[in-house]
């Protein structure tokens, strides 16, 4: 019964346009009071508990070290060498396109910052080279996607945090399901396109080009080289990564000014005063959940109705499939991971290999109605109306859906990087 | 309602000076952990702990940044339930159920200082009381109450949310 009003009073506040944080601490607190000791204070002992952790530094670091390079002239001279070596091959500006999209989104670990910096750029070259309207908007879209799965990610980083899974482990197990998902980007482009204009390699222009981007070149090399060579942690890569593009933009490419870096860390800081509370009350029900030993009741529950593994993962996907569609990837992580990802462990699936599909079946998400975020990014990017770009991304959603079987199907695709 | 923008205005600017000072020494010593331990071997002690301080009090600080400029993660997909001529009076009671959460955790965080405090818990690395740094949660909430009170009393001072295009830009 309890449970039951719970669930109409959060409702309640939902329609009464209340903010996830809000929603989270009451449901935090009202699980406190109704089911535990009745102590509200758990709640805020919980918060900072959350807090309390190194390993959240890298998500500020690394959101700020994307937004710097956003601001600057790096995307540009990434885009200038992938542009012109692609040239020569059937719909090598699009292929062109999703390698920009992944190169950028591994330095960025955004997928609205790669959408907005690569399209603004592709966008116009792909029309004027003769590009269909409609495929050149779903490529952009669905490549901007890219930024969630290919490491530094910061909602990977979420999802280690919440489920105490490793994040180095889940930055190395992206990097194959990101090389996959732009194979069948680009075979799609190949096949769409095989009669589109071809140019040849202008070598001058291309070393001219790539000496210009070295220094944007390094930024994943030093990232993930870093980590993997056990070098830095991934908070330290993180800090690393905001001085080298401090270095790069104000003094190599010389593109930012001292104000600009204070505009971009007082963005920062905003996007982070809007998702830190978020995470300190996702953790305070976890805490919860763990210690009333929920995950063990639905794991007994689950395990009546769904008797395999291949079930739990088509009903685990389909519903995070729905929810991606409702709620942004951030919240969906935070609210869920913590509940599917016991339940995947005690069905026998290894919880890194759980995080790269969760993620990669909410990536599906950024390219849904109603809440698509990156729909609704190149609806005024691009100045198209919502249901042209959503028609446009169809095929694109196919080709993530079919990204995403092959992960589920194939865990070695995920783990066979890791030790 | 001007005395009241005129407040917030100065509050956020006090805000955003602390939050990018906290954002930049957070980074700072993060990476001076990092150059230390490459040069002489050894890192700053203490300085992870400095760091994660840094970040929850900037972060915290930043809440208020969030509120100012609208851009609290909300769903939104049940806002159109309602006809747009009720508009002001379901902001008024948007912010006003916000002020009672915030004053209410703000109630509840002060409680727990409190309680820290008499307990006399300190950092292991540090060697300094927690407290301190704890109490950024009631100060916090209780001006995110005064301020989401303010919203609630004159909506017109209430920020429009950002359009995705611009977060994104």
């Amino acid at each position: 019964m309890s449970a039951v009003a719970l669930s109409f009073g959060l409702l309640v506040l939902l329609v009464l346009r209340q903010r996830i944080v809000v929603l989270l601490a009451v449901a935090a607190g009202a699980l406190y009071v109704l089911y535990g000791d009745g102590k509200l204070a758990y709640v805020v002992l919980d918060a900072w508990a959350a807090a309390d952790k190194e390993v959240l530094l890298s998500i500020p670091l690394f959101i700020l070290a994307g937004n710097i390079m956003a601001k600057g002239s790096i995307a540009r001279r990434l885009i200038d060498v992938v542009r012109i070596g692609t040239g020569p091959i059937p719909g090598g500006l699009a292929i062109a396109t999703v390698i920009s999209c992944a190169v950028f989104s591994a330095i960025s670990g955004s997928s609205t910052v790669t959408l907005i910096a690569v399209g603004a750029i592709m966008y116009p070259a792909l029309t004027q080279a003769g590009y269909g309207r409609s495929f050149a908007l779903g490529l952009i879209c669905a490549g901007g996607t890219l930024g969630i799965i290919v490491p530094p990610s910061i909602p990977l980083i979420l999802y280690g945090v919440i489920t105490e899974t490793s994040i180095a482990d889940l930055f190395i197990a992206g990097v194959l399901p990101a090389i996959l998902l732009m194979t069948l980007m680009a075979i799609y482009a190949v096949v769409r396109n095989w009669s589109a204009e071809r140019t040849s390699v202008d070598w001058p222009a291309f070393w001219q080009a790539a000496k210009k981007s070295v220094f944007a070149a390094a930024m994943p090399l030093i990232i993930l080289g870093g980590i993997y060579t056990g070098f830095f942690t991934p908070t330290e890569s993180a800090a690393v990564a905001v001085f080298y593009a401090v270095l790069v933009e104000s003094l190599i490419h010389r593109e930012m000014t001292l104000k600009q870096l204070e505009q971009v860390t007082f963005e920062t800081a905003k996007t982070l005063g809007a998702l830190l509370p978020v995470l300190m009350m996702a953790l305070s029900i976890n805490t919860f959940l763990a210690f009333e030993q929920i995950p063990q009741q639905m794991v007994e529950m689950l395990s009546a109705m769904v008797d395999s593994k291949a079930g739990f993962l088509l009903v685990s996907m389909v519903l995070l499939l729905i929810i991606g569609c409702v709620m942004d990837i951030g919240s969906a992580i935070l609210v869920m991971a913590p509940l599917l990802t016991p339940l995947a462990t005690s069905y026998g699936i290894d919880p890194v290999h759980f995080g790269i599909l969760m993620i990669v079946n909410l990536e599906i998400g950024y390219l849904t109605p109603p809440l698509g975020l990156n729909l609704i990014v190149a609806m005024g990017a691009f100045r198209e109306d919502f249901l042209t770009i959503a028609k446009a991304a169809l095929p694109f959603i196919a080709i993530l859906a079919v990204g995403l079987v092959i992960v589920a199907l194939w865990p070695d695709l995920s783990l066979a990087l890791i030790d | 309602m001007s005395a009241a923008q005129t407040f917030l205005n100065v509050l956020t600017r006090l805000e955003r000076t602390l939050a990018v000072f906290l954002f930049a020494f957070m980074a700072l010593i993060v990476m001076a952990d990092v150059v230390s331990r490459e040069i002489t071997g050894l890192g700053i002690s203490g300085a992870p702990r400095l760091a994660v301080y840094a970040f929850i009090i900037m972060s915290m600080i930043s809440f208020g940044l969030a509120s100012q400029s609208a851009e609290h993660l909300r769903p939104r997909f049940a806002d159109a339930l309602f006809p747009k001529s009720w508009e002001i009076p379901l902001q008024r009671v948007q912010e006003g159920l916000m002020t009672l959460f915030c004053l209410i955790f703000a109630w509840v965080a002060g409680s727990v200082v409190t309680e820290t405090k008499a307990l006399g818990e300190v950092s292991r690395s540090l060697k300094i009381p927690i407290w301190p740094m704890q109490s950024v949660f009631p100060l916090v909430f209780f001006i995110a109450a005064v301020r989401h009170g303010l919203f609630a009393l004159y909506p017109a001072i209430k920020p429009s949310p950002p359009s995705k295009m611009d977060e994104a830009a």
